[in-house]
């Protein structure tokens, strides 16, 4: 039974979502409970499966039973599953916290919202665990697609942002499958492992080089890395409140998940094409990424506006962890992945909270009703201490470890560029806290009163898991090392 | 809003290649066990009977009442996939492994034949559904919203 857990764990909000349409076409407001329950049982089957990897070694699940070339495979392995446990996690989060927030004219749509959100978690599934490079890009499409629908349900300004990634998202696609097939015509396979096998002998290739060049900049357009991430903020800002703390915290993480998966296990770490590493290259993107997205967030007045910045420069940070090419910077990388899904999580709950619940959507306002609204503020406390990275949170552990990364591998720009893309974020938290504690605007006229549940369930547990993965960073940091690490490290 | 055609020609000829498309959809579909065919193409030509009685009879007809209820199984393909391939897991082979397909009485050989024939016959109906859907979405807006809230 074990070794259906990766399949069980795709096929359920899957099915799941295919049903929903028809489970809920006499009363539509089960959507939500049947939604949370079922993320609730693959939390549940998550944990099983990382508990099964662990202890038994990693799991290969091919459907159908063709042999791994032909057929199509899952690879369960260390790295995936850690990764899974956090994001259906996430995504339970998410969908408790879409109750109050979803947007309130969808009427009968509400049942495909739902159907929606769980058609969105099995992709990210299936892009954790895909063994090929197609499957890859049919999850990654199928994700894209949900989120599309999803940031424009609410109408208004959100269909102008949805269309622009949607046209940007299909560019990254289309180029990401280019590449895909470049990699298939000199290979003759589309099996990860495969490729692997038999890319030493193909090094000489012009294709080769092409069709990484078409995946990298398509994953690059799908995780918002810098030069190509003007879809994000305003898709992230004007998504409905309740969508877009999923989208923030595993949409963009899963596109860049995809590329460490093919930088590391189909390419090798150490790869040098045409005399340039591929490694440093990802290296020298990120810190440019993480440097350029914390100075345009600088400048954001709208505080969903900052965050989704924020992620920008994060994904940088991650990326120059995952580019030293050492055990260390890898870990670290990683690490610094799990801690950003639950910071962007957090921060756009937070954002949620005070626009849905407190009317909030400018540094200013929030001025308005920092100090009356102790929830927030003090899940915004936690959460600014975890963006900055302060040491009793994960976000310090993180970056610990990426700088050690860095400079293990004589890499003193990138360590230099996180240091840099640390004081800018400070900056920038700086800003909203001055407008929260200085209370520059007057006037309390405020909607006061206590906030509901599930908004408390949300920001609580958030802002507890930055501190649980910062005050346990060792066990997880050497169970990544011993569980997680690429065949090449 | 679709309006029936006019045209004598076009409904009398309609009314008798509607039939003619359904049984070849059907004949496709089957034939996909042993040459070209299977659930997709079974499923389009399936899908264009429904949407020629609706272009031809107009959306109100009483022949097009069956399209309409059709909207509604649009996740009735994919349950049944989904079917054939949780009898394979109970089987205990892997998803979709046909040889595994827990039905009592049957030869390996008859139960992978059996699994591939159900599994396109899900994959004819999501297809079919969603051709006329996407014509439906076209053509008139509100019959989308009216099913999905009436």
């Amino acid at each position: 039974m074990s070794h259906q857990l990766p399949a069980i764990l795709f096929l359920l909000p899957l099915f799941a979502a295919i049903s929903m349409p028809v489970v809920c076409l006499k009363h539509r407001h089960w959507s939500q409970p049947i939604s949370v329950a079922i993320l609730a049982a693959m939390v549940l089957v998550s944990i099983l499966n990382l508990y099964n990897v662990l202890h038994h070694g990693e799991v290969r699940y091919v459907f159908s039973g063709w042999a791994t070339p032909l057929g199509i495979e899952w690879v369960a392995d260390g790295l995936a599953s850690v990764i899974l446990v956090l994001f259906s996690a996430l995504g339970l989060l998410g969908v408790v916290f879409t109750g109050p927030t979803s947007p309130k004219d969808l009427g009968g749509r509400i049942v495909h919202y739902y159907t929606l959100i769980l058609l969105l978690v099995s992709s990210l599934t299936g892009i954790v665990f895909a063994g090929d490079l197609f499957n890859l890009f049919v999850f990654l499409e199928v994700a894209a697609i949900s989120s599309y629908a999803l940031i424009g349900v609410a109408g208004g300004r959100a269909l102008f942002a949805a269309y622009r990634y949607l046209i940007l998202g299909t560019l990254g696609a289309s180029l990401y499958l280019l590449g895909v097939s470049y990699l298939y015509a000199v290979s003759g396979t589309l099996n990860m492992a495969d490729i692997a096998e038999k890319l030493p002998f193909l090094l000489h290739s012009k294709a080769l080089v092409g069709g990484l060049l078409f995946m990298f900049i398509g994953l690059g357009i799908k995780m918002a890395l810098v030069p190509f991430h003007a879809w994000l903020p305003e898709a992230y800002t004007y998504a409905p409140e309740s969508i877009s703390p999923i989208l923030a915290s595993l949409v963009t993480k899963v596109a860049l998940l995809a590329w460490v998966r093919i930088i590391y296990w189909v390419l090798n770490a150490s790869i040098v094409i045409n005399d340039i590493p591929i490694l440093l290259l990802v290296a020298v993107v990120g810190a440019l990424a993480a440097v350029i997205g914390a100075s345009l967030a600088l400048a954001q007045q709208n505080i969903k506006m900052m965050f989704a910045y924020g992620g920008i420069s994060h994904i940088g940070i991650i990326l120059i962890g995952i580019g030293q090419g050492n055990p260390t910077g890898f870990v670290g990388g990683v690490f610094y992945l799990l801690n950003d899904a639950v910071m962007q999580a957090g921060l756009f709950f937070l954002a949620g909270v005070a626009f849905c619940h407190y009317g909030v959507r400018t540094i200013d306002d929030m001025g308005r009703v920092g100090k009356q609204a102790p929830w927030l503020t003090g899940a915004l406390i936690i959460l600014a201490l975890g963006m900055i990275g302060l040491p009793p949170t994960g976000g310090f552990f993180g970056k610990w470890y990426i700088i050690l990364g860095a400079l293990e591998a004589d890499n003193y720009v990138s360590a230099a560029a996180v240091v840099l893309s640390t004081l800018l974020t400070l900056a920038y938290f700086v800003k909203l806290f001055e407008a929260i504690f200085r209370q520059t605007s007057t006037g309390s006229d405020v909607p006061l009163g206590t906030i509901p549940l599930s908004f408390k369930l949300t920001l609580g547990v958030t802002s507890a898991a930055i501190m649980i993965l910062g005050l346990f960073s060792s066990p997880i940091i050497q169970l990544l090392l011993s569980h997680a690490l690429p065949p090449g490290l | 809003m679709i309006r029936p055609h006019d045209s004598i020609i076009v409904q009398t000829l309609g009314r008798f290649l509607i039939p003619v498309v359904q049984i070849f959809g059907l004949y496709v579909l089957f034939f996909g066990q042993y040459g070209p065919g299977g659930g997709f193409v079974g499923g389009v030509i399936l899908g264009t009977g429904m949407i020629l009685s609706v272009l031809i009879f107009g959306h109100d007809a009483s022949r097009s009442q069956i399209v309409k209820k059709v909207l509604h199984g649009d996740g009735v393909g994919m349950l049944i996939y989904a079917g054939v391939g949780g009898l394979c897991m109970i089987g205990g082979g892997e998803f979709l492994n046909f040889s595994n397909l827990e039905i009592p009485g049957l030869e390996t050989a008859a139960r992978r034949s059996l699994g591939i024939v159900l599994t396109q016959i899900g994959v004819a109906i999501d297809v079919a559904v969603t051709a006329v859907s996407i014509v439906f979405s076209l053509s008139a807006e509100e019959i989308i919203e009216d099913s999905i809230n009436g």
